[in-house]
């Protein structure tokens, strides 16, 4: 075993959840989870988390905005 | 010495021209310093000098204003900023939280953000660069004329007095149930649950998990240490984790039998009285 257990998984779940591991302490957390119902659990809700988040987070803009930002930087280049 | 710095930069120029046709999706967020810390602070003053900087260039003969004409350099800001406006809208809806503020904000870093287009350098990280002046203009501009008690002291309350999420103490299933909850709860919810959290929670988290920026660039964006980014992110995750489980358990969404420590009373006043000394929950 590459001696990953529950307590290191959880602290380093954050950071594995947003690719800021690097590639051998991912596989450490990956290859724990694998044994692991609770971490991967976790594991999971985080997930979820992230893409529940995204996902309600889609905006777009409004029609008249693309074309006042246009009308503006002309503005200020004519000016400049 | 000012002149030298202008031609340097000045050669970036040709390249941009070159890649006139890239898609800007090509703009990768897999570099944590595509955006340098000196670089992203060159730009404020950037955002001031540019009007003398281009007289100044006038009387340089090496640089390049004739290779880039100022219809080119609009194209090629158009071509490669623009696409990002739907992006920069979301952003700034979480931060000013109506849509009338947002466009003026995201009106406002375009603005500024073409007069400093030519101090941009091509092939470095155009998204990050954006969200830099956004942030910069939200804060100049907007966040003055809010009320935020926790401005400067809400990276040091300790994590008790913030309240969220407990995972720890939850079960499989209990987690499994929750995953599934948050994974059904509108969005009106979500965002709800976003503009509860302080705003720096939020827009950390904003950053990292709807933009998919690294910690690095987050640092950048935001002008803070990296252990501070992973801080308000992860402490962010857990208050909004804790209000959606709230949320979820209020609407039924999640029977009570399945909801633990997580889902009790540990979410919506949570943020918003911090500092509250509460016991734990057993389970």
């Amino acid at each position: 075993m590459s001696g990953c257990d529950c307590s290191k998984a959880k602290a380093e779940l954050e950071e594995f959840l947003h690719g800021e591991l690097c590639r051998e302490d991912a596989a450490d957390i990956r290859e724990h989870m694998e044994g692991c119902p609770d971490c991967t659990s976790e594991h999971r809700v985080g997930v979820v988390l992230i893409e529940t988040v995204r996902r309600a987070c889609k905006e777009t803009a409004p029609e008249q905005l693309r074309s006042e930002i246009l009308a503006r930087i002309r503005v200020e280049q004519a000016t400049h | 010495m000012a002149t030298a710095t202008l031609a340097r930069e000045r050669t970036y120029l040709p390249v941009a021209v070159t890649t006139l046709g890239l898609d800007s999706a090509v703009m990768t967020t897999d570099e944590p310093h595509a955006v340098p810390q000196h670089l992203v602070e060159e730009t404020e003053v950037q955002l001031d000098a540019v009007a003398s900087e281009a007289e100044a260039s006038e009387t340089e003969p090496v640089v390049d204003e004739t290779t880039v004409s100022e219809a080119e350099l609009r194209d090629l800001f158009e071509s490669q900023a623009l696409p990002f406006m739907d992006q920069l809208y979301g952003a700034a809806m979480r931060m000013t939280r109506n849509p009338a503020d947002a466009s003026d904000l995201v009106q406002e870093t375009f603005v500024k953000a073409f007069a400093a287009f030519r101090q941009f350098r091509q092939g470095t990280n155009l998204k990050a660069w954006l969200y830099r002046i956004l942030t910069n203009t939200f804060i100049n501009t907007y966040r003055k004329n809010q009320r935020n008690p926790y401005q400067g002291t809400i990276d040091e309350l300790e994590d008790w007095q913030l309240g969220g999420a407990e995972s720890v103490t939850q079960s499989i299933s209990a987690r499994s149930a929750e995953a599934d909850a948050i994974d059904h709860l509108p969005s009106s919810a979500v965002k709800d649950a976003l503009q509860a959290i302080p705003e720096d929670f939020r827009m950390a988290v904003y950053f990292a998990d709807v933009e998919g920026f690294s910690y690095q660039e987050i640092a950048d964006i935001m002008k803070t240490p990296v252990g501070t980014v992973m801080s308000r992110l992860h402490r962010g995750r857990r208050l909004l984790r804790g209000l959606l489980a709230e949320h979820a358990r209020e609407s039924g969404i999640v029977p009570d039998a399945a909801s633990t420590a997580t889902m009790r009373g540990r979410g919506r006043k949570a943020a918003a009285t911090a500092g509250r000394v509460e016991g734990k929950e057993a389970r």
